[in-house]
């Protein structure tokens, strides 16, 4: 029988239906009953508790169910006889339809047991065709809920894709859902191209070797995969490719390459322990969904990468060509920008305005490519005049950024970074909160690296010098509530302070203290 | 091991004839019941592992049947699954008041049902 394929008992069938109907066409009552395969009752008609026992007693003197030749059966015992007709499903026995009759009103009328054999033979064909139907019925219900499972999938992904942030480990949580999802122990993603090799577990039972799973992954699975071009499964422990492929990996695999342009770039692969259930066509052709999925992503992903690459670097030029102006400044918007993120992080701000601290820290200086080489390197006091250069350098920051959509968000940062805190900076001459706040956190870094590092006249000051000042100017230049988490950056000692070969000088500290 | 018992309440056969199609193929044996009054009778016949039920029916309702289910066998100690449209958190709260109660998403994936069943009785299996 097919899987799908209902038993007699499960049908939950309308006998009662059938009796009436047997009835009618017979005239009489009859003591009918319906058994399944296997000959055990699972109906009998109202008022005839007593039949299944009868048929026990036949069945213990040697009676058993079967057909031989055409048409209703017959077994005489004593004092009544069963006449009975099988249940046919596709060519197999599905069950049996019976009655007994007592000798008394069956064997003084044996004319009525032609009408008797066709009803019969009716109700089983009845009792067959609803078989049929319900097998059918599961049957599509199977494929459909299959099918369900694909699409269920298929949302679940497109949902999660719009959800995820960028920075997120995209492949990971994908992963991790999918191993959920597909009930497998392992889900893995590997790109040797790239050395990515990003796993999930959704173990049913420990795998103590995972790492070297991986691997074998990496190395042969990936091969396989490779020159087959599509998906693999092997559920069977004894699969001959197994011996080819692997040296121990007894698990279920279901392998789908991931394409690029046509070649094999990357495999996804789902891992299950022998007890679970085969991988089905239905799992592979998710699996392929997934692959797919997974293409496009890891497409877009090296993309990103690469754009943010090369932003950096455009950057990293832009900063370049400024700095080479004076060889004193040389790094000091790299650090600027890494104490300002140190801050902003702190300061737990919104992933956006991070980014626009990023980029606003990084560049807040290139408006100085507009000051002549004379006013920036003058070793000592600029006059008036030239002090104006150095005033509108923000202000230019702000011009060359502007025309660069991605970092409007940064520019404000960066124009106002010489704002102070009183009113009474440069370029526009704002105050207190009306400064924006990357502004401030920049000032902060800005004024910190200005004291420690060297400068054409001078050589760089130690932290305690900075901090003592930077404390000292609160309120007046700078924001006290940034310096008061720049302090608390400050005290968990980070490592930058000796990477960026500031002096140290614990006396000073205690100096400004006491004073 | 002896063979599971679901009990799986939902008055759409469309949904109890997949979802019992999906536990059967997993291996447990499962009974189908309509409705509350129903699925009390049955539970008389034979107490489950696992009872699987609908809210909305007609005649009992699952917001009905499931603590009644409870009380009526305080000693057997089996799970209960609620399932609801993810639109109806509202009602949850009845059922958070009822121990070893959880909830399943409508539409509900066969597939996780029994992954689901798979996970509960990998870990009350001990002492089942």
């Amino acid at each position: 029988m097919s899987p799908h394929s209902p038993s007699l008992p499960d049908l939950n069938l309308d006998y009662d239906r059938y009796a009436r109907w047997l009835q009618r066409s017979c005239g009489r009552e009859l003591a009918l009953l319906v058994c399944d395969a296997a000959g055990t009752p699972c109906w009998t008609a109202p008022q005839q508790e007593a039949l299944p026992a009868w048929l026990d007693g036949l069945t213990a003197s040697g009676f058993a169910w079967g057909a031989r030749g055409e048409g209703m059966q017959r077994h005489d015992a004593d004092g009544a006889t069963l006449l009975y007709v099988p249940v046919t499903v596709k060519g197999k026995t599905a069950g049996w339809v019976g009655v007994r009759e007592d000798a008394a009103t069956g064997a003084d009328a044996p004319f009525e047991w032609d009408a008797l054999a066709e009803g019969l033979e009716d109700v089983a064909a009845a009792i067959a065709d609803e078989c049929r139907r319900q097998g059918e019925l599961n049957q599509m219900a199977g494929e459909l809920s299959d099918r369900y499972e694909e699409l269920h999938l298929v949302y679940a992904i497109d949902r999660q894709v719009q959800d995820m942030d960028s920075g997120e480990d995209v492949f990971g949580s994908l992963l991790e859902s999918w191993a959920e999802h597909m009930d497998a122990d392992v889900a893995a993603f590997i790109k040797p191209g790239e050395n990515l090799c990003v796993s999930a577990t959704n173990l049913s039972q420990p795998i103590h070797n995972l790492d070297l799973v991986l691997v074998e992954m990496r190395g042969d699975l990936y091969r396989f995969a490779h020159s087959s071009r599509q998906p693999i499964v092997m559920n069977d422990p004894g699969d001959p490719r197994r011996a080819y492929i692997f040296t121990d990996m007894p698990f279920k695999i279901l392998c789908c390459p991931v394409f690029h342009d046509k070649s094999v770039v990357a495999i996804l692969v789902l891992l299950n322990h022998a007890h679970k259930e085969d991988f089905s066509n239905s799992d592979r052709k998710l699996g392929e969904v997934l692959a797919n999925h997974l293409s496009s992503l890891s497409r877009m992903h090296s993309m990103l990468a690469e754009t943010s690459k090369f932003n950096q670097q455009m950057a990293a030029a832009l900063i370049e060509a400024v700095e080479a102006k004076d060889p004193y400044t040389r790094g000091h918007s790299e650090r600027v920008h890494h104490i300002a993120m140190e801050i902003g992080r702190a300061l737990r701000l919104p992933a956006r305005e991070l980014d626009n601290l990023f980029w606003g820290s990084l560049l807040h200086d290139v408006g100085k490519i507009g000051i002549p080489d004379a006013v920036l390197c003058k070793p000592g006091r600029l006059t008036r005049d030239e002090f104006t250069f150095i005033m509108v350098h923000p202000e230019r920051s702000y011009e060359i950024l502007r025309h660069i959509d991605r970092l409007q968000g940064a520019v404000p940062g960066a124009r106002h970074h010489q704002e102070k805190y009183d009113g009474t900076g440069y370029p526009h001459g704002l105050s207190g909160n009306d400064i924006p706040y990357n502004a401030r956190i920049i000032a902060v870094a800005d004024t910190y690296d200005s004291i420690t590092s060297s400068r054409a006249y001078r050589a760089g000051r130690s932290h305690e010098v900075a901090m003592a000042e930077i404390v000292r100017v609160a309120g007046s230049q700078l924001d006290p509530g940034v310096i008061a988490v720049f302090e608390q950056v400050c005290r968990a000692e980070p490592e930058w302070i000796a990477r960026f070969g500031i002096q140290r000088d614990p006396a000073a500290a205690v100096a400004a203290e006491v004073a | 091991m002896t063979q599971r018992h679901i009990l799986l309440v939902d008055d759409e056969p469309h949904v109890t004839r997949v979802l019992r199609l999906a536990l059967e193929k997993a291996g447990y044996a499962v009974t189908v019941a309509h409705d509350g009054h129903a699925a009390l009778a049955c539970m008389a016949q034979q107490l489950p592992d696992v009872l699987i039920s609908d809210i909305q029916m007609d005649g009992m309702d699952g917001r009905t049947l499931c603590p009644r289910a409870r009380a009526a066998y305080p000693d057997h100690d089996f799970l209960i699954l609620v399932m609801t449209s993810m639109t109806a958190l509202e009602e949850r709260d009845w059922a958070r008041q009822l121990a070893n109660t959880e909830f399943l998403e409508k539409p509900l994936s066969p597939r996780q049902l029994v992954a689901r069943l798979a996970k509960h009785f990998a870990v009350s299996g001990a002492t089942a």
